[in-house]
């Protein structure tokens, strides 16, 4: 609910899909295979942004992410609530990412791990192309901000508000703190906008 | 600009709004790939409940000079609680791979190589080596198990009994066509 107790459309969708998810974990425990097929294909995008933003390649990705997926059928015990499911796969998730970024020496440390999958400007002219002209500006005022807050909006835009407490912790967040940081990661992102839009 | 939301009141887009539009960016410039959760929804179909699951330790990749020219060959090796598998895979000339694997400590165990529609078998030897001479281009993953678990199975018992089986995640075999 906003600050007026008012119920926003997108919060409706998001208690949908608490409500969904909920349902397909509980029949999961039950030994659905399909539901947990749904779970695959309703979580794997915030997954999978979870470990590119942890500077994984696409191939390591995959693999981390089938492995999360395997790994939490043998724990499907362990999940209580739909919440601690995700944030159970969150944290999978990063463990299994930082398990194969320190296996891999090879791989250089990445200063501005959440943004390394966004190409530089000026690089790679097609990536550039199928990019409308909002997300270049988007684009553009996500650099600006600082790490904390890429990494941030990142995440949350992949998760519903409910789930804020959970993540914050795999976040190494304090409790109650996602939601207020959210915001003013926001406000930053809007001046960032607004300012890019007065230099035109 | 991003445009407003239609629950906002000035020019500036609301928090919603923003979130979306950032969501959306990263679905444009990192999207998952389409067909992961079909692969995974594959993997997890093949799973064994009770079977340990590895996880890719490294890859290596190597340039071999052969009589008609370099050939890569990888090295992929899997780590679990209780066993390390290594594999080396080669290309054939007829477009298979030939897949060489190592299981650390050494041991004889059943090694299936489970694919999307066939799975094909080898036995470690003592020292912990097999062999799949050719397998076909895809994604394949490996299922390790004790002779104690094959055992029960060729006895017809319960599959679920192989207790300590190992499982790797599924992997390309060959990269590209």
């Amino acid at each position: 609910m906003d600050d007026n107790g008012v119920l926003t459309a997108d919060q409706v969708g998001e208690d949908d899909q608490r409500a969904r998810i909920a349902g397909l974990v509980n029949d999961a425990k039950q030994g659905r295979r399909e539901a947990v097929g749904e779970l695959v294909s309703e979580l794997s995008p915030l997954l999978w942004q979870v470990a590119r933003a942890s500077g994984l390649s696409s191939s390591d990705a995959e693999d981390v992410l089938q492995s999360v997926w395997l790994n939490l059928l043998a724990n499907l015990d362990a999940i209580r609530t739909p919440a601690s499911l995700t944030s159970w796969l969150i944290t999978a998730t990063r463990r299994q990412a930082w398990r194969v970024r320190a296996a891999d020496r090879r791989q250089k440390p990445v200063d501005h791990e959440w943004l390394t999958a966004i190409p530089d400007a000026g690089a790679d002219s097609e990536q550039r192309l199928i990019m409308k002209d909002e997300q270049r500006e988007l684009w553009e005022a996500l650099r600006s901000l600082p790490g904390r807050c890429q990494k941030l909006l990142r995440i949350v835009a992949f998760v519903p508000r409910p789930d804020y407490d959970d993540i914050a912790a795999r976040l190494g967040m304090p409790r109650g703190s996602v939601g207020p940081t959210r915001g003013r990661c926001l406000d930053k992102l809007r001046s960032a906008l607004d300012g890019e839009g007065g230099q035109r | 600009m991003i445009a407003a939301g239609s629950g906002s009141n000035g020019a500036q887009p609301d928090d919603a709004t923003l979130l979306l539009a950032v969501r959306d960016f990263f679905e444009t410039v990192d999207p998952m790939p389409l067909d992961l959760p079909e692969r995974i929804r594959f993997a997890l179909a093949l799973h064994d409940l009770e079977a340990e699951v590895a996880r890719m330790a490294r890859t290596v990749h190597e340039t071999a000079w052969v009589a008609r020219g370099a050939e890569e060959s990888r090295i992929v090796t899997f780590d679990s609680d209780s066993l390390t598998i290594m594999i080396r895979i080669q290309p054939n000339s007829d477009g298979t791979a030939r897949v060489d694997g190592w299981l650390a400590p050494p041991q004889a165990h059943q090694v299936e190589m489970s694919m999307a529609d066939d799975s094909i078998t080898a036995i470690a030897d003592k020292l912990g080596r097999f062999v799949f001479y050719s397998v076909p281009r895809g994604t394949g993953r490996l299922i390790v198990r004790p002779p104690t678990a094959s055992a029960a199975g060729e006895r017809g018992g319960d599959p679920s009994y192989a207790v300590n089986s190992v499982i790797t995640p599924a992997l390309t075999l060959l990269a590209g066509e």
